[in-house]
């Protein structure tokens, strides 16, 4: 294993998508970039811009026409149990129960006892409070516990970076910010290292380490923004009262504000 | 419950579906009795309760309903059989798609019956050329239907599977055949009612057993009540079958609701 000293490295990472007619479309501009480990990534940007995609690449969910992603100096090739990932929806499987979703999680480790998996899962389920909910099936919970299903199945698998793709985007207000709030301490207790793609600045303020602002498609980086230098670790629901917050909150936005109507005037057809 | 799109009513909703058949019945049976109709096209449903007990009696007839079941569901397992594996493998594998399912596509567009002269000459009126027929009818349609259900699981079900460390072969028997399986129980109950009607289309044309040559046979003797009898034998066994799948449907499947 080489140690470059980052934990996640994107090596001109670039990404273009071919439609049916052959018309070739850069979604992600050759982008390089690194993550620490245990550090709190989150992407946010224009919508369509392409920070779905990057994440994405990391995952080995897409494969990139150009550039690599290496993950403590291996290659990204295809996905694994290494890159963990919780999506906007259709996470849980509706004919498993709770426990056995997050069983599910450690299903394909062949180096646990059955009885071990157990306790790892009964863990997890646990730490994300649905120990009560454990025998129910997914269509009898919420979208909330839905999400925490998502969340506790995807840490038992233990990979050593967690993805997510808005994945509170579907909740409701109240929800979200109890989820996010649970999000931070499970971050803090199990110090893994999270990318984590959201179009709300107000999530992506309160709950990162590390702002990465993209521009517009084909994703380039326009700004990295260090929260962690200015706002504490530890965060309430409080800090986004806070004047630096605030003033995050209103760069960020307007970095994506202007992006966004740079494009409008340039390009009608911004999503696919 | 007469409202659009109000609560269900499961009681409810099972009386209404009798009284359909009650009053089919006192309508078919008020025409009978009151002489409306020459007997010889509409026998009443007590000549055809009577023709049915004596063909059961007499003629050996659920020897041949046994025979008929037997022939559907060996032809329709047989068929299940190959495309449930197929099907999941054309949605999985692009280039087993690629390949399958133009031809698949076109022998499913060949009417059945246009296929019996040709089973005829192959394999004789045996039981092989009625079983050829039902296993054409069904296995063609089957494999894209299942295909089908397989390409609607969603992509996130893959993918977590995939990330979670499942190999193809452990995703395809862990999360896409659990995913689909709901969908495929339904296309399988589906196709089982289009068996019936091969079988019907193979045992008029060739056999010398099973409801098809009996119902054949009554109509060559002008006997109305046996060919009722016949069609009504069918009927039975269609609605039986298919409300026991879709009762072991809502058993197997609970956590859908």
């Amino acid at each position: 294993m080489t140690r470059t000293g980052a934990f996640i490295e994107f090596r001109s990472l670039a990404k273009i998508f071919s439609d049916h007619r052959g018309r070739r479309t850069p979604v992600v501009e050759p982008l390089s970039l690194t993550v620490a480990e245990g550090e709190f990534v989150v992407f946010v940007g224009p919508s369509g811009c392409g920070k779905t995609t990057v994440m994405r690449l990391v995952g080995g969910l897409e494969t990139p026409t150009s550039g690599e992603v290496l993950i403590k100096g291996r290659k990204v090739e295809g996905p694994s149990r290494e890159k963990g990932m919780v999506f906007q929806s259709y996470s849980s499987f509706p004919w498993l129960t709770v426990f056995g979703n997050v069983r599910f999680g450690l299903k394909y480790r062949r180096d646990l006892p059955p009885a071990e998996k157990d306790r790892i899962a009964r863990r997890y389920l646990d730490l994300v409070g649905l120990t009560a909910f454990a025998d129910f099936y997914i269509s009898r919970i919420s979208g909330g516990m839905r999400q925490r299903v998502a969340i506790a199945r995807t840490l038992a698998a233990d990979p050593l970076v967690l993805l997510m793709d808005e994945p509170f985007g579907a909740l409701d207000a109240l929800t979200r910010e109890r989820l996010q709030l649970q999000l931070l301490q499970l971050r803090n207790a199990e110090g893994k290292t999270v990318i984590f793609v959201t179009h709300d600045v107000d999530e992506a303020v309160f709950l990162a380490d590390r702002i990465i602002v993209f521009s517009a498609r084909p994703a380039r980086v326009l700004r990295d923004v260090r929260v962690s230098e200015v706002l504490p670790r530890d965060r309430t629901m409080e800090v986004m009262e806070t004047a630096p917050f605030r003033k995050l909150r209103r760069e960020v936005l307007a970095l994506i504000r202007d992006e966004e109507t740079r494009t409008e005037a340039g390009t009608t057809e911004a999503n696919f | 419950m007469f409202a659009f799109r109000a609560a269900p009513q499961a009681d409810l909703e099972l009386w209404l579906g009798i009284a359909a058949f009650i009053f089919v019945l006192a309508v078919w049976q008020l025409v009978a009795g009151l002489g409306l109709v020459h007997p010889q096209f509409l026998p009443s449903p007590l000549a055809v309760v009577s023709a049915w007990l004596a063909l059961v009696e007499n003629a050996g007839y659920l020897t041949d309903v046994g025979i008929s079941i037997a022939r559907v569901w060996v032809a329709f397992l047989a068929a299940a059989l190959l495309a449930v594996p197929l099907g999941v493998l054309m949605s999985g594998y692009r280039a087993v798609g690629a390949f399958s399912e133009p031809l698949i596509d076109f022998i499913r567009y060949l009417p059945v019956p246009a296929l019996v002269p040709l089973t005829l000459i192959w394999l004789g009126i045996g039981e092989g050329s009625k079983m050829a027929l039902l296993w054409i009818g069904t296995f063609f349609q089957l494999v894209l239907l299942v295909a089908d259900d397989a390409r609607r699981v969603p992509k996130e079900f893959i993918e977590t599977g995939r990330t979670l460390g499942a190999g193809d072969l452990a995703l395809m028997k862990d999360v896409l055949l659990r995913a689909m399986l709901p969908n495929m129980v339904d296309s399988l109950r589906i196709t089982l009612g289009w068996c019936w009607t091969y079988l019907l289309v193979a045992e008029i044309v060739a056999s010398s057993s099973g409801i098809g040559y009996e119902l054949w046979t009554a109509r060559r003797y002008g006997k109305t009540p046996e060919v009722f009898a016949g069609i009504l034998t069918i009927g039975v066994i269609g609605l039986v079958s298919d409300q026991a799948i879709r009762l072991l449907h809502r058993r197997a499947f609970r956590y859908l609701v």
